[in-house]
């Protein structure tokens, strides 16, 4: 392992132009993230968690300041080679999971291959993934909306992790389950640390927070306290 | 193409909205069927007039360069204008040689009657036998004595006429009204054989509505003997026309200052027939074409419905990695998969209706399968699909260009 952060936010500001006047979401923000750490960042509503999420997901660019991703510093990179580094290096969990509704359970987690490899996959790591998390094969075959909350969930974690990405960005996960389904999805992201994967999660909920090794709270854009 | 996922994605939405969809495909239905069924009339009439024209394309037309009025002789004003003289006429047949046939004609428009039945039409004059070169006999014979005449089926279907009825003509013809004209006597002839309809011809011989006699009873009734209205030249072979006219132009048309006479044929009319139809069928396809901006204002329509409706959709799709031209694609494909139903469906109905269309106003089917009729088929069909598609363009285009974090915060 690396003594390079894999996450490295240097003095990063996020201002947004309103019509109200600007507004800085992220206010000089400097954050070291190492591989297979598992962070947990809270804070109040306002707090700018979600900016730092976009910022981390490759969704924004910082308004100044700098963002490296394994290294690279992602204001210098083109939009498509965020876009090839966003499918290959990040895997995102959200708490409305965000499936494709069009697409059955199987095809959502093969879609993220088909953007990599640019063809279906025969290699059979999609049914692989599902099955890692839970999901027989009848399942796979159903649409989004017919699933669970928890199987829902179960599906984008598998989306998110089958094209082993480093890193597991992880927006209130939890969110939208009932609590024994919320910790079973738990246990599945610690598993997922312990076998190598970085574990970024954003939560209001302290039992969630708690399975993380850091916890950084915001407050008004900047980083309050980090235990 | 097939296992694209972008391709199914489309397809699921395409048969999600399935009664949208189609709505907006009959938009592209209606502007298939006008452009072809437009393209195809004009096609058909077009090749309708070629064929028509083309049965006297091998005719040069020789007329005197002055306007007939009337046939020499009936009045003071016709006595001065001028037809083709004997001389000219001698002059043609040693320019045409052995390379075709000379058929010297007189013509005028006439009155007669037929029992209580009174008609008009054009009566001409001419050897009886040079009445096969040209002209087919489908009912009776040939005129074999003086007091005899062939009449143009449709004339003879008009005014009830058969073989063996007598017909009385103004033995003046229609022109300024002169005292001559108006104390004209009216002679008798027999119809001895009808002659089949020829249509649209270029050889200024309308037998349809006519009556052929002989050219000694017509100069008989009319007078002006050697002076014919018009000369007609068969050539045996088409690629000699020009050589022809040139050779007779130059044994006439001597004086540089004054054409004596005018030589025109089939290719001049057919030019000016086609472009006029040309110029029609354009129109026509305009027209069409109005449906298909119509139709393209609705296919945008869905496919902006569409995007909006797909804002999380894409705002996912952008998030988890794909890139602006896959989420275009995607878009695009669902435009041509709309394009394909509208053009699909509006080949097939450009068929039967403008089969039908074209049986209507033509009256005939004949040239609807050949290939330059049944062409506009499949060009309608494409036209339509490329509507469709440079519709989803700017839908497209602004499904890509979303920012996905706002994209994911819509509901």
């Amino acid at each position: 392992m690396s003594d390079t952060p894999l996450i490295q936010l240097v003095d990063v500001t996020k201002t947004y132009h309103l019509e109200s006047g600007d507004f800085t979401a992220l206010n000089h923000v400097s954050l070291d993230i190492m591989e297979n750490d598992f962070v947990a960042i809270m804070g109040p509503s306002g707090s700018g968690k979600s900016t730092i999420m976009n910022q981390l997901g490759i969704l924004d660019v910082p308004s100044t300041g700098e963002l490296y991703i394994d290294g690279k510093n992602v204001a210098k990179m083109t939009n498509l080679e965020r876009t090839h580094l966003r499918r290959d290096a990040i895997g995102y969990i959200f708490q409305k999971f965000y499936l494709i509704p069009l697409l059955s359970a199987y095809e959502n987690v093969e879609y993220p291959l088909i953007l990599k490899n640019k063809t279906r996959d025969t290699t059979g790591r999609a049914s692989a993934m599902l099955e890692a998390v839970g999901i027989d094969k009848e399942k796979s075959e159903h649409r989004p909306n017919q699933l669970s909350g928890g199987q829902q969930q179960r599906v984008a974690i598998a989306r998110a992790l089958v094209n082993d990405p480093k890193i597991l960005l992880c927006d209130e996960p939890t969110g939208n389950l009932d609590k024994k389904t919320g910790f079973q999805i738990m246990d599945i992201l610690c598993n997922l640390q312990k076998e190598g994967k970085t574990v970024i999660l954003v939560t209001h909920d302290p039992k969630v927070a708690e399975y993380a090794k850091r916890t950084i709270r915001l407050d008004d854009g900047r980083i309050a306290e980090e235990s | 193409m097939i296992g694209d996922i972008f391709l199914q994605l489309s397809v699921r939405s395409v048969k999600l909205n399935f009664t949208r969809s189609l709505l907006a495909s009959i938009g592209i239905v209606i502007g298939v069927v006008a452009i072809s069924t437009m393209g195809m009339l004009g096609t058909n009439m077009s090749l309708q007039v070629e064929d028509q024209l083309s049965a006297s394309a091998n005719t040069i037309v020789i007329t005197a360069d002055a306007i007939r009025m009337g046939p020499p002789g009936t009045s003071s004003s016709s006595s001065s204008s001028s037809g083709i003289s004997k001389t000219q006429l001698n002059k043609i047949k040693a320019a045409v040689g052995t390379n075709g046939t000379v058929i010297p004609l007189y013509s005028t428009t006439t009155q007669f009657t037929s029992g209580n039945v009174q008609g008009r039409g054009t009566i001409y004059g001419m050897n009886p036998s040079d009445v096969n070169e040209f002209l087919t006999i489908g009912n009776g014979t040939n005129i074999a004595g003086i007091n005899e005449a062939l009449i143009g089926l449709s004339l003879a279907e008009s005014i009830g006429v058969d073989v063996g009825d007598r017909l009385k003509v103004s033995s003046a013809s229609e022109g300024p009204p002169t005292n001559s004209s108006s104390s004209a006597s009216r002679a008798t002839i027999t119809v001895v054989g009808i002659i089949d309809d020829r249509g649209t011809v270029t050889d200024s011989v309308s037998t349809d509505n006519g009556i052929v006699v002989s050219k000694e009873w017509y100069t008989a009734q009319y007078g002006g003997k050697d002076q014919y209205t018009q000369v007609n030249v068969i050539v045996d072979d088409t690629d000699m026309i020009t050589e022809i006219e040139d050779a007779i132009d130059a044994r006439i048309n001597t004086d540089e200052k004054k054409q004596s006479i005018r030589i025109t044929d089939a290719s001049s009319q057919l030019d000016t027939i086609s472009s006029t139809l040309e110029t029609l069928t354009l129109f026509c396809l305009a027209i069409g074409g109005i449906s298909l901006v119509v139709a393209a204002v609705s296919i945008f329509n869905v496919m902006m419905m569409s995007v909006n409706e797909r804002v999380q959709e894409i705002g996912i799709l952008l998030s988890i990695g794909t890139e602006t031209g896959e989420v275009r694609r995607m878009f695009l494909y669902e435009a041509f998969i709309l394009g394909l139903l509208g053009a699909g469906m509006g080949g097939l109905m450009s068929i039967v209706i403008g089969y039908s269309v074209v049986d209507a106003m033509i009256g005939t089917t004949e040239y609807f399968f050949m290939p330059a009729s049944i062409f506009y088929v499949p060009i309608g069909m494409f036209v339509g699909l490329v509507v469709c598609v440079i519709s989803g363009l700017y839908p497209a285009w602004r499904a890509s260009n979303m920012d996905p974090i706002d994209a994911l915060r819509s509901d």
